[in-house]
């Protein structure tokens, strides 16, 4: 199977849904002539040239509005925000109208359309680029969210954005688009809604989010290595559709749940999933669902606060042993 | 108005218990939730928890009294209500300290860190002296630390929030010095009540799923001692309770599975010896039972007088496992004991005829799932059985470690109930002090037990007729012939032999 990174895993995937479909076509700031801030369009312009992958202005709500209006006319629009953080300037669009026009318009039409962002800390960009807003999006019905966290999923998941019918919000990671990993070749779309599970276990499920996942495989195996605690890790990926099915069969294994996010505490994608399991399987918990999530701040600016605020693998590995026992 | 304190049912076979020690003087201030009173089980010593608040009027039960589950021990009330001789409370500061001391050490035991931090609170309040300040300070710092336990209830709340609210706590009387949780974690944990709670009519902390195994097995979750962070009785408790107490029991089995002191916190003490006047054999010493030894010797009589036991032996060549061993010695720390491999080739064995991982109750057989391997120790003046889980599955050099951190923490006795509970098969050597050969009673209700005779080189005749000297050791099966008949427990015996003397495939 072919290595590659996350970021020319999403760049193949462009490629390929463009070439077998002339409605797809691209929008964003810079995504043209500069290639990308992250370099996920590298190449693009040249080979489909100025209609199909066009620069925008510095707009976002304008940006998306454009593709809502396309993707309700028949193309199938892949919208470039340069971080999570600009997208806010579109929730307008987003929120008001990609998400529920099909709904509003009983189903007369529909908006295929896909918003790509990259999220996350760790760059020292501060509090305007950093965040992780998954849950914001997580909570609007009539979106679907992906949060791939390895270059075969990115790949798989996007050409599955692209082609399906319904606006998606595809969150990626700037700390990943550099990871290498395999992909498998002429790998078709992947489904929304079917989780993965990355290490099985039998003593506590860990769930991570976005690269999150990343993060809770890691601590598995040092909390294997170190603390004789078999951790089984499953990476979601896909937010809504969500594939309870699969976190609810492990909890009932184990026994005991972590949630891993970069996000915010408070309303994020671990409390509701906390909600979920203890509404589902409260019956086999034998420890409280326990949350991982960034600091309750703004991303510090700071190196060390910048680290400090969002999770590492010793968290990870203090909540999981907090099922367990008191630290 | 006051009320009782009654010996409460610390163990789930628990009938009567001593009391050990007061920890909180006649006339002391007692607080919910903070240690009363020392008190030896069958199984244990434990301390038990006040389950309300007030002045401890009245100590009926004094030390070294004996009295049955549900009998008035203490009496809690008001100061007024202290009857005549009662000696004035409140006002005297050395009850008081002596409180607030013992408090903080036993929060800091048994809760976690935040009731511990509120608990050095209260120290310090309590120390400046005047009952009523006291009051005051402590509803301070419980509001204080509600308040603050509220708002952290959020992942990561800003250590700065916490910090205010908890300092404010502290310095309303200048007293305590308390200082914000690290925040740097990860999930703010919840307050943990001190003790699992098991009083009348207080709730039982467990978890969900210990619940509701709890309820299909039948289980009596307010006799369980919780494992879990904060005394929560989670699912192993439960689990190890219905192994131990057999599955479904609804009243207390006859025969339950041998247990020993859980946390034992200070040493068993074997009551003072007594003389009787000299008879033809002179002076009699007369020693009263300790707990444990009583709950040994009362199992014992049950499993000899019920059990109607046989046993087989044979004699194991171990030339090639004393070989292995010397090997397993330059790669292995600890390296595996003869014994420990004599555990794995019965848990082998085990798998592959599993009446002999069973037990006869009730007219059943009951064929157990897990092969867990107790293995006598002899310690604590009784003999103590700690359990090898799921040895079956565990490597030789699995089971070598597993076998020294529990046989220590027996010795230290620090070993829990769940660590001494769900056996299906036990394994007894006294082969270290030389005894060549030996029968054992059934731990009941349990099939077998094996023993381990001493190794040692013996002449052996070779294939040639020659006679050879050749490492030997010699193994009994006695078995309860209600489950176990003489070519189960031959054939079971015979694949232990056959393990031993082929010791790679235990080392596998």
């Amino acid at each position: 199977m072919p290595t590659m990174r996350y970021r020319e895993a999403l760049n193949q995937a462009l490629r390929e849904e463009m070439e077998a479909d002339e409605t797809v076509f691209l929008m964003g700031e810079d995504i043209g002539v500069f290639q990308g801030a992250f370099k996920v369009t590298q190449g693009l312009l040249e080979e489909f040239g100025e209609k199909r992958v066009r620069d925008t202005p510095i707009s976002e709500n304008t940006i998306v509005g454009m593709g809502v209006g396309s993707a309700m006319i028949g193309l199938r629009p892949v919208v470039e925000l340069m971080t999570v953080n600009f997208s806010l300037l579109a929730m307008d669009q987003i929120v008001n109208h990609a998400a529920a026009i099909r709904y509003m318009f009983g189903g007369q039409v529909k908006v295929p359309l896909v918003v790509r962002m990259p999220q996350g800390a760790g760059h020292q960009l501060g509090p305007t680029h950093s965040h992780s807003f998954e849950a914001f999006y997580l909570h609007v019905p009539g979106l679907l969210v992906a949060v791939p966290s390895t270059p075969a999923d990115a790949k798989g998941l996007l050409k599955a954005a692209i082609k399906d019918d319904n606006p998606v919000i595809f969150i990626e990671h700037e700390t990943l688009y550099g990871q290498r990993g395999e992909v498998p070749e002429n790998g078709g779309p992947m489904r929304f809604g079917e989780a993965a599970i990355r290490r099985e276990g039998e003593d506590v499920t860990i769930i991570g989010i976005s690269r999150m996942a990343i993060t809770a495989q890691k601590a598995a195996e040092k909390l294997a290595e170190e603390h004789e605690i078999d951790a089984e890790v499953i990476d979601p990926r896909t937010l809504r559709p969500l594939d309870l099915d699969t976190i609810l069969e492990s909890v009932k294994k184990t026994n005991r749940a972590v949630i891993v996010e970069e996000g915010w505490p408070h309303g994020g994608v671990g409390a509701n999933l906390a909600a979920l399991i203890q509404e589902q399987a409260f019956d086999w918990l034998d420890a409280p669902v326990q949350r991982v999530t960034g600091a309750d701040v703004p991303m510090p600016y700071s190196k060390p606060l910048e680290q400090a605020a969002f999770p590492h693998e010793e968290h990870v590995i203090q909540a999981a042993i907090a099922t367990f026992r008191d630290i | 108005m006051a009320s009782d304190v009654t010996m409460p049912r610390l163990s789930d076979s628990m009938e009567e218990g001593t009391v050990l020690k007061w920890l909180v003087d006649e006339g002391g201030e007692v607080k919910r939730g903070e240690p009363l009173v020392e008190i030896e089980t069958d199984k244990a010593n434990m301390t038990y928890d006040a389950d309300t608040d007030g002045t401890l009027i009245e100590v009926v039960a004094q030390e070294g009294d004996t009295l049955a589950i549900g009998e008035v021990i203490a009496r809690i009330g008001d100061p007024s209500e202290a009857s005549g001789n009662g000696k004035p409370s409140g006002g005297t500061e050395a009850p008081a300290e002596e409180e607030a001391d013992g408090g903080g050490e036993e929060a800091g035991e048994d809760a976690g860190d935040e009731e511990a931090e509120g608990a050095e609170a209260e120290a310090g309040a309590t120390a400046e002296g005047e009952a009523e300040a006291e009051g005051e300070a402590e509803d301070e710092a419980a509001a204080a630390a509600e308040k603050a336990d509220g708002d952290g209830a959020g992942d990561e709340e800003p250590a700065a929030a916490r910090g205010e609210a908890r300092g404010g706590a502290g310095g309303g009387d200048g007293g305590g010095e308390t200082q914000a949780g690290d925040g740097g974690g990860t999930a703010t944990r919840t307050r943990a009540p001190t003790g699992n709670g098991a009083g009348d009519g207080e709730r039982v902390k467990a978890s969900p799923v210990a619940r509701r195994m709890a309820r299909e097995l039948g289980v009596e979750l307010a006799r369980l001692e919780g494992s879990g962070p904060g005394g929560r009785i989670v699912k192993a408790d439960v689990q190890a309770a219905a192994e131990g107490d057999g599955a479904a029991a609804k009243e207390a089995p006859p025969a339950e599975e041998e247990r020993a002191p859980a946390e034992a916190r200070e040493e068993e003490r074997a009551p003072e010896p007594q003389r009787t006047e000299a008879g033809a054999k002179g002076e009699a010493e007369i020693q009263e039972l300790t707990r444990l030894q009583q709950t040994v010797s009362r199992r014992m009589a049950e499993s000899k007088a019920t059990a109607p036991d046989f046993s087989i032996s044979l004699t194991v060549d171990m030339t090639e496992a004393v070989e292995l061993r010397k090997r397993l010695k330059e790669v292995a720390d600890p390296a595996p004991s003869f014994n420990d491999m004599v555990v794995k080739a019965a848990a082998t064995a085990l798998t592959e005829h599993p009446r002999v991982n069973g037990a006869y109750r009730d007219g059943k057989f009951e064929l157990y799932e897990r092969v867990n391997i107790g293995v006598a120790v002899a310690a604590m003046d009784a003999l103590v059985v700690p359990t090898i889980f799921d040895a079956d599955q565990k490597s030789l050099g699995r089971i070598a470690r597993d076998a020294r951190a529990v046989i220590e923490k027996v010795r230290d006795k620090t070993v829990t109930p769940p660590e001494l509970s769900g056996g299906t098969f036990t394994v007894s050597n006294l082969g270290m002090f030389g005894i060549e050969h030996f029968t054992a009673i059934i731990n009941p209700p349990q099939a077998s037990i094996l023993t381990v005779g001493a190794l040692a080189k013996k002449p052996a005749v070779d294939d040639n007729g020659r006679i050879v000297a050749r490492d030997q050791m010699s193994l009994s099966l006695v078995c309860d012939h209600r489950i176990l008949y003489g070519a189960d427990g031959a054939q079971f015996l015979a694949r232990v032999k056959e393990l031993l003397e082929q010791p790679l495939s235990l080392a596998l």
